[in-house]
């Protein structure tokens, strides 16, 4: 790794805050804060900063892996398509320094969308709420981030293994559909099919493990643990597993003391591995490719 | 050292070879013109110095270091024009500029970089995505200069320049050559190639048809130049005077129009001197050297008939579809 890897992504980072979409994830993000508060205001429920905070957490599971697969998805295979990419590699830096500095770069542009947000869902929080919980709001937004940068390391990924934009989106569309979309039938279908039924509440370790390693049920597993509250994984249910099931962490369902990689912060750790296996698949194909 | 030195390097798609078993050495401070018409594998074997695509078989070296193993070691000491290239559009021109010099290391002046290749100062801090495609040309040119690098590689530099734009970039090619750069210089356009090489590469399918100087080329193909004199009477009654000419051939006449080719430059003298000891007045006189087009042209129509040579011998081969459309087999 050398210098040029911040150059790289000094530079990604520039020219992405002259691109529009930038500004429209920014003022996106920060119009669901603004209208998320101020609905949760008008509704006149009984209600703290600490858990308006957390209510923001439902629509970001949703939109802020769109945003990022968005941001990311065009990073390497867009410059191979247009051929910049001969400007970039022509010069000193190297493929791993491309990978790496738009990683970093894209990282920033989500970075700062959600610190907007957080900002503005900070000081609602003060005005309409009369709290400002800094506390809860700093872990929040750490783990918003965090996953926010799970997807933008899986488009990362994807864009540097891929050499059509055609591919870029397929693959992207398809990781986005099969963790929100189809996450029970690939995981408890395959469950139904070795016990004959779906799984239960206390269902099989590697199953659980599985449900663990989920980025959406990883990032309300880590914000009910941090904001203790109930933020739901949204996704979409085929009834192949127990409905009690619904909201539990894999900890919770683990009949006894659960081991340390079914605990609940050791979500973090799961969402730490989305962060780098897509990104080290994707440098793989790249740097063994004929560009 | 070489400034290039490829052994064997061979590249293959599938089942159509790129670059074929190149043998290619470029010495350090030469002007190198790598010639060949489009598809003929010029892209693709830069793109193989520059560590772009990776050889089938074969290897090469850049100023020394390994294109595989060194490409890091080769991209701080060469200044790449690449062909189809993007500009990054939000970014301006002295973004791109500086952006060079800092991955390069090197200590230049963005306006000095963009005054060098022409680009106007009102241009410098537009998007680069405005920018025409001789502009765009233009701040590639720049980037390459950046760091002053020991080897110039460009690809198609001309491509989409303007006459102006060209004699500019000529003129830039010899400024670096007088300062020591080596350059190496692709294009199908031949008189670009003819104005600025020292010495001159021709590829033709992938494969290394002829390297030498242009004159040389010129003489190991035969190609001489032709001679248009005027005359003051029928040519035809002073034709056989200079037909009876050492390295003089082909001569025909048309009304008092006397056109023949000489294959040594000594002989167009000797033509005028016979001519007018035979009592004949020049009224008029044209030379035409050959141009390197009609060598080119002689050198690419070898290779196919070399190429047409070897497709009778495997002809056995393709009788065993007799019925097949003329279509379907080009």
């Amino acid at each position: 790794m050398t210098s040029n890897v911040w150059a790289v992504a000094r530079k990604e980072f520039d020219d992405a805050g002259r691109s529009r979409l930038l500004w429209a994830l920014v003022g996106l993000l920060v119009l669901v804060a603004a209208v998320g508060y101020a609905a949760l205001w008008y509704a006149d429920e009984p209600v703290t900063a600490s858990e308006a905070l957390a209510f923001l957490g439902v629509p970001l599971q949703v939109l802020l892996p769109i945003a990022a697969l968005v941001v990311g998805y065009m990073a390497v295979v867009g410059e191979r398509r247009s051929g910049s990419i001969k400007l970039l590699l022509g010069l000193p830096p190297t493929r791993t320094d491309v990978v790496l500095g738009k990683l970093l770069g894209r990282l920033a542009v989500v970075g700062v969308a959600v610190g907007l947000a957080f900002v503005v869902a900070l000081v609602l929080g003060a005005i309409l709420f009369g709290e400002a919980p800094v506390f809860d709001w700093l872990a929040f937004g750490a783990i918003t981030l965090l996953f926010g940068a799970v997807f933008v390391a899986v488009a990362v990924g994807v864009s540097a293994a891929v050499s059509t934009r055609g591919r870029a989106m397929a693959l992207v569309v398809g990781c986005y559909v099969a963790i929100v979309a189809f996450w029970e039938l690939l995981t408890a279908g395959p469950y139904y099919l070795l016990y004959g039924h779906g799984p239960p509440v206390q269902a099989a370790p590697w199953y659980l493990v599985l449900e663990q390693f989920n980025p959406v049920l990883a990032y309300t597993t880590l914000t009910n643990l941090v904001l203790e509250n109930d933020l739901v994984p949204l996704q979409f249910q085929y009834g192949l597993e127990s409905i009690e099931a619904a909201g539990m962490t894999p900890a919770e369902r683990y009949p006894g003391d659960a081991p340390v990689y079914l605990q609940e912060w050791f979500a973090s750790v799961a969402l730490l591995i989305w962060l780098v296996v897509p990104v080290a698949i994707g440098y793989y194909r790249f740097t063994r490719a004929d560009l | 050292m070489a400034a290039i030195e490829t052994a064997g390097l061979t590249k293959r798609y599938g089942d159509v070879t790129a670059v074929d078993a190149l043998e290619l050495t470029v010495e350090e401070g030469e002007v190198f013109g790598f010639l060949g018409p489009n598809g003929a594998g010029k892209s693709t074997t830069i793109d193989l110095l520059l560590d772009f695509v990776r050889p089938t078989a074969g290897s090469a070296t850049v100023l020394g270091y390994d294109a595989q193993a060194d490409a890091q070691a080769v991209s701080r000491r060469v200044g790449v024009l690449p062909e189809g290239f993007d500009v990054y559009p939000r970014l301006t021109g002295r973004r791109h500029v500086e952006f060079a010099i800092e991955t390069t290391d090197a200590d230049d002046e963005p306006d000095e970089i963009l005054e060098r290749v022409g680009l106007e100062p009102d241009a410098r801090d537009r998007p680069a995505g405005e920018y025409s495609t001789g502009m765009r040309q233009r701040l590639a040119t720049g980037i390459a200069l950046v760091g002053d690098p020991d080897l110039l590689l460009m690809d198609e530099p001309a491509s989409g320049l303007d006459p102006h734009g060209i004699s500019d970039l000529q003129t830039l090619v010899r400024e670096e050559a007088d300062a020591g750069t080596t350059v190496f210089f692709s294009s199908h356009i031949l008189e670009h190639v003819e104005a600025v090489c020292d010495r001159v590469g021709v590829l033709v399918d992938g494969r290394l048809v002829a390297v030498d100087t242009i004159a040389g080329l010129r003489a190991s193909v035969g190609a001489g130049a032709t001679m248009e004199l005027t005359l003051d009477r029928p040519a035809d009654r002073a034709d056989d005077v200079v037909a009876a000419l050492d390295d003089v051939t082909d001569v025909t006449t048309s009304g008092r129009t006397l056109e023949c080719v000489v294959t040594d430059p000594r002989a167009k003298a000797l033509v005028v001197t016979q001519l007018e000891d035979a009592g004949v007045t020049v009224r008029d006189l044209r030379v035409e050297d050959a141009s390197l087009e009609s060598l080119y042209t002689t050198l690419t129509d070898e290779q196919a008939a070399d190429a047409a040579a070897e497709a009778l011998e495997d002809g056995s081969g393709s009788d065993a579809n007799p019925e097949r459309e003329p279509e379907a087999v080009g």
